[in-house]
């Protein structure tokens, strides 16, 4: 009964506003065309301007496709791909990776034990001999002893485009796995670095050619030792300094994991990874301090920070 | 003649913005000088604060402080309401503001809690912040969210539309200690309304 009058309200309502308008606008017409130069003709029904609200959860509501009513009011929706997407331009990880030994940072090349150590290591591994000689029935130009200063000016050009952040080079000269290892969490920082000089030239250490899925389908993977000063210091979103410091250099010794798919013959030598001895020295702290974990107590149990050794991780080696 | 009420209401809303709309169709200088040049309704632009990046610092310079901004949108409360809450935190440092908030007994304040812990959180895992209780909160205020609109049935056939009430609440926390307002003694007050009049300056006198 409410609804019937309110309808009847409303008509009336909108009857009075249409003479309204009407009257209101032969007025103005009037008064346009003595002061400005305005439009010919104006709409004969103004603009609807009263607002009815949708009507919310009427009883026994019919179910209605909305895509039904999309399709019909002319909206094309795109095709839905449910694909994960995969790279075939690099692999996914380091296969074999080389197991650097205990000694390698303090022998120094120079002294009779540790010249005989490098000679004889890679000559010694017969599986990375015959990597290198897959690698070279694809890249004829590939030889060991130009490949480890190229693969340093790698490493260079690419922690130069880390520093300006220039992703398109950035790309270009380092493996999609290795790029959000690079770049996480970097976005909001700045990041200053500087190769110092290299203490040691650089060698090939280990080689493999593994190939994914198909048979011929081959990557290659060389690591290369390198033995450095570099300065790095990371300033956080604010410019205070997070980590290191721009005047002390450190002695860095690393060990390069350079890949390219060698079917390809538009692909190039990019920085694949990293690989972490196990005997690495720890690296240094970040300048703010950080809380970590406590043991997990039960509720009747109480937490004795004297007696409570602080759990450190097992020394093995990973790759980055 | 009661149903007309509404009715003459409408047309006088509808007739006065009939009449200042109309002269502005001919002059087209008039549109163009009321170009927005502001940013739109859909854009978040408190969230984007975040997003900024500071060169580095020198060594001499003072530490900055950080800064993190956190809001929620379209919470289902009014901005009134809201306001009363925010007003209440604005200089409070974090720990003392969860604490009020956690013993209030608005609704808002259960989902302005949420707000401050969340930020408290970013603002140790993202932003470098390293004490989580350092912080104090430097800026908190809502907004009018996008309202629902509905019926509400009145009596004779009259009806009003009836707004579902959404609001946004917006925090801005800053590393450090929160400043202490400026209390000055009613003898220094008393001393700054006398100096106020000795300053004032006499013109076209002797």
């Amino acid at each position: 009964m409410t609804t019937g009058k309110m309808a009847a309200s409303i008509t009336r309502t909108f009857g009075v506003l249409r003479n309204a308008s009407c009257s209101s606008l032969k007025n103005s017409e009037l008064v346009l065309d003595i002061r400005h130069p305005g439009p010919l003709f104006l709409p004969v029904r103004t603009k609807k301007r009263y607002f009815i609200p949708p009507a919310v959860g009427l009883k026994g509501k019919k179910e209605e496709n909305p895509e039904v009513k999309a399709r019909a009011a002319g909206i094309v929706f795109r095709q839905q791909y449910f694909e994960r997407p995969i790279n075939i331009a690099c692999s996914a990880g380091v296969f074999d990776p080389y197991v650097p030994p205990e000694g390698d940072a303090r022998l120094s090349s120079l002294s009779k034990e540790g010249l005989k150590q490098r000679t004889e290591q890679l000559r010694q591994s017969a599986a990375s001999q015959l990597a290198i000689r897959k690698i070279k029935e694809h890249d004829s130009q590939f030889s060991t002893k130009t490949f480890a200063e190229q693969a340093q000016e790698i490493f260079i050009e690419a922690h130069d485009a880390l520093t300006h952040f220039n992703k398109e080079r950035l790309h270009s000269l380092v493996t999609e796995r290795c790029y959000p290892e690079m770049t996480r969490g970097n976005r909001y920082k700045t990041i200053r670095w500087k190769f110092v000089e290299s203490l040691e030239p650089p060698r090939v250490v280990h080689a493999r050619c593994p190939d994914m899925v198909t048979k011929g389908n081959l990557y290659g993977q060389v690591t290369v030792r390198m033995h450095s000063k570099q300065t790095l210091a990371i300033y956080d979103r604010f410019g205070r300094l997070m980590l290191g410091s721009e005047e002390q250099p450190k002695d860095v010794l690393e060990y390069l994991v350079i890949e390219r798919h060698l079917i390809n013959p538009y692909s190039r030598w990019r920085l694949h990874g990293k690989i972490v001895p196990s005997w690495a020295p720890p690296k240094d702290p970040v300048i703010k301090t950080v809380a970590i974990p406590g043991p997990e107590l039960k509720p009747w149990e109480e937490f004795d920070p004297l007696s409570y050794e602080v759990p450190k991780p097992a020394a093995v080696q990973w790759n980055k | 003649m009661l149903t007309f009420f509404a009715g003459v209401a409408f047309i006088r809303n509808i007739a006065g913005s009939l009449h200042s709309r109309l002269p502005t169709l001919g002059g087209a200088s008039q549109q163009l000088s009321c170009l927005h040049t502001s940013i739109s309704l859909n854009s978040k632009h408190w969230e984007k604060n975040n997003h900024k990046v500071y060169p580095p610092q020198l060594q001499d310079e003072p530490r900055r402080p950080a800064e993190v901004y956190h809001s929620r949108r379209q919470i289902k409360y009014s901005k009134d309401k809201m306001w009363y809450l925010a007003k209440m935190i604005r200089g409070m440092s974090i720990d003392e503001a969860i604490a009020q908030l956690e013993f209030n007994d608005k609704k808002g304040a259960k989902i302005m809690k949420e707000v401050l812990l969340e930020a408290q959180e970013m603002a140790v895992k993202n932003h470098n912040v390293e004490y989580k209780s350092n912080l104090y909160v430097a800026e908190s205020f809502s907004g009018k969210g996008k309202y629902l609109k509905r019926i509400r049935y009145h009596g004779r056939g009259m009806f009003g539309i009836m707004d579902k009430v959404y609001c946004h609440y917006f925090v801005k926390l800053v590393e450090g200690v929160p400043p202490k307002p400026e209390q000055s003694t009613s003898f220094d007050q008393a001393k700054e309304y006398v100096q106020s009049l000795k300053n004032r300056t006499i013109i076209h006198s002797l």
